[in-house]
């Protein structure tokens, strides 16, 4: 997929993935593969860049004798997925300008 | 690779970014490898999916800006004594004017770089201007009853467009080598901060 598309998909993506319950790092990286490939580096600063926007909250749990990082997703990323679905809908007009056939 | 060796590796070359910086990533690729075993796979497996310690390592010094690590780097790690503190103080006139002569050097070698694209364009929308000019010529020529002239001027108002359209594809080209020569100078100046052992 072309670059500069896919950047702009991928935050919401992992929003997505955290949507309806906390996940952890390897676990969004599944979740996600099936749609879009990310490395853990990718994964990493998307996930500082979120926290910092204050759309996902971290904390720390034990998890078979060792600490694993959980995601929480904030009204504030909810809000961004919602936004998602409204840009959408232009991007499929837009979709059908480019390729429509006359 | 093991999973302790890839940490090991990791943590070497990425001496130069903030200590916190380090950890924090050390313990992410940590988790994910052990993810991936819980999952799984094999350490060696699970260390290879992860990837090549330097697509990592060269992925986290594209992002990281120039001036953490260079914050990082001037920070001092211990407390200075005072005869150290002195000698800054009274050295600065020499080290300081080094330090901004040099920065300014640097910044107007890259100024001139980018001078010459900007003089590129300039003869590019010259030869623009002109062939309006030479259009103008023609009018000016027929409406005498000089076709000679005309002919003439018409033919290098033609050349003066296809050179322009030329012009503009080597501006183009200028521009972009010029930008992606920017990237690898960060980049390079990047990587001399990070990866440096005991610096």
């Amino acid at each position: 997929m072309d670059v500069q598309l896919k950047r702009g998909l991928l935050d919401v993506c992992v929003l997505a993935a955290i949507k309806n319950e906390d996940s952890y790092g390897y676990r969004i990286i599944k979740d996600m593969k099936p749609y879009l490939e990310m490395s853990e580096s990718t994964l990493y600063t998307i996930l500082k860049r979120l926290e910092l926007a204050g759309m996902l909250t971290v904390r720390t749990a034990e998890h078979g004798g060792r600490l694993r990082k959980y995601y929480h997703i904030t009204p504030l990323g909810l809000a961004r997925i919602e936004e998602f679905r409204e840009e959408w809908k232009q991007i499929e007009s837009i979709f059908r300008f480019i390729t429509r056939e006359d | 690779m093991g999973k302790a060796e890839f940490l090991e590796v990791l943590r070497r070359k990425l001496t130069g970014l903030p200590q916190a910086e380090i950890e924090e990533r050390l313990a992410f690729y940590n988790e994910m490898i052990d993810d991936r075993i819980e999952d799984g796979l094999t350490e060696a497996e699970a260390v290879a999916e992860v990837g090549p310690v330097e697509d990592v390592v060269n992925q986290i010094m594209a992002e990281i800006p120039l001036t953490a690590l260079v914050r990082e780097r001037v920070r001092p790690k211990r407390s200075l004594r005072v005869w150290e503190i002195v000698l800054l103080v009274l050295g600065s006139p020499i080290w300081l004017s080094l330090l901004i002569a040099a920065f300014a050097v640097g910044l107007s070698l890259y100024i001139v770089l980018w001078s010459v694209v900007v003089s590129l364009w300039a003869v590019a929308v010259s030869l623009a201007a002109g062939v309006f000019a030479c259009l103008f010529e023609v009018f000016v020529y027929q409406k005498a009853g000089n076709l000679g002239g005309a002919v003439f001027a018409g033919g290098a108002a033609l050349a003066c467009a296809g050179l322009a359209i030329l012009m503009f594809f080597v501006c183009l080209a200028a521009t972009k080598g010029v930008a992606r020569l920017t990237k690898k100078m960060i980049l390079g100046i990047k990587s001399w901060f990070v990866g440096k052992e005991a610096a």
